[in-house]
């Protein structure tokens, strides 16, 4: 278990976990920011301090229910569709990767790339809207070509970690596969 | 064959002061249909003048289309940026069309791409044995 002072692309801190289930077998949990409290209020707050004043003009009640119920279906939909909890990346040698998601809600979305389709996992740059950023990705192998790259699978979307996070999981992924590819 | 320079020549001058004559007197006209009222330009004989309306449209048009303009290209840039999941950011056709030359002893090697498992390999994985 090792947690330094990681922080994402926008400053935000995030933490890094590691296990080593095995030789050749190794996790990393990359953790978000849980959703704070004081963001929650003063979000609900200045929506129905809005609609309130838009009911004192109109007299219109279904101003202020329609009020309540986005900011209720509003946050739901987000916990569940928008908010990651934690991202996690399996590396098992010689069978493959797995990446999961875990929203706020709970719910989780695995995928599963068998080695036999891995070329490597490296850390890119690329643009990002209005900066350069470094992200973890995996290259998967092109069939008709022996070193060429058919797609490519970026890791840690929701959490973006910055460089030091990154190249601690590349130095333990790239043992691994090293080893077992 | 005559070296091109941006020095000042005395063509130029003549061609400056040429512009800004005809800049200056193109305001004038504009200024002049602007304000002087229909019925004086009618009297002297000149009828065929686009609408005064215009005087005043085609300014705001070409300060708006000015703002726009720069929202615009603004997310067009957006709009062309490879997404991060897009093969355009580890390599394109003329990396992958290179040729892998014998390396000569002695010789210098061909300038090339280099592949980004290598680069990656020598900025992360290397430092421990060097520096």
């Amino acid at each position: 278990m090792e947690d330094e002072a990681f922080t994402n692309i926008s400053g935000k801190p995030i933490t890094l976990d590691c296990q080593s289930h095995s030789s050749f077998c190794r996790e990393f949990t990359v953790s978000s920011p849980k959703v704070s409290i004081g963001k929650v209020m003063v979000y609900t707050c200045s929506v129905w301090l809005i609609a309130y004043a838009v009911f004192f003009f109109t007299q219109n009640t279904a101003v202020l229910s329609s009020a309540i119920l986005i900011t209720l279906v509003g946050m739901m939909l987000h916990i569940h569709f928008v908010k990651v909890d934690h991202e996690s990346l399996l590396v098992i040698g010689s069978l493959g990767i797995q990446v999961s998601s875990i929203y706020a809600s709970g719910r989780e979305v695995t995928t599963f790339i068998e080695m036999s389709k891995i070329k490597d996992i490296v850390i890119n740059e690329a643009i990002y809207m209005h900066q350069i950023i470094y992200y973890l990705c995996v290259l998967m192998k092109d069939q008709s070509e022996p070193n060429g790259v058919s797609g490519v699978v970026p890791l840690f979307q929701s959490s973006k970690p910055r460089l030091n996070c990154l190249v601690k999981v590349y130095k333990s992924c790239q043992e691994i596969l090293l080893k077992c590819q | 064959m005559v070296e091109n320079s941006p020095s000042p020549l005395p063509e130029r001058a003549i061609y400056g002061f040429v512009l800004y004559l005809g800049s200056q007197f193109a305001f004038f006209l504009y200024c002049v249909w602007a304000f002087v009222p229909e019925e004086w330009l009618h009297s002297i004989g000149l009828t065929y003048w686009p609408q005064k309306y215009w005087a005043l449209a085609v300014p705001y048009y070409l300060l708006v289309a000015l703002l726009v303009f720069f929202v615009v290209l603004f997310g067009i840039n957006m709009t062309n940026t490879a997404p991060l999941d897009s093969v355009d950011n580890i390599t394109d056709v003329f990396a992958q069309g290179q040729k892998t030359d014998v390396y000569r002893k002695g010789g210098i090697p061909r300038l090339k791409d280099v592949s980004i498992s290598e680069v990656n390999k020598m900025f992360y994985l290397s430092s421990e044995t060097q520096q």
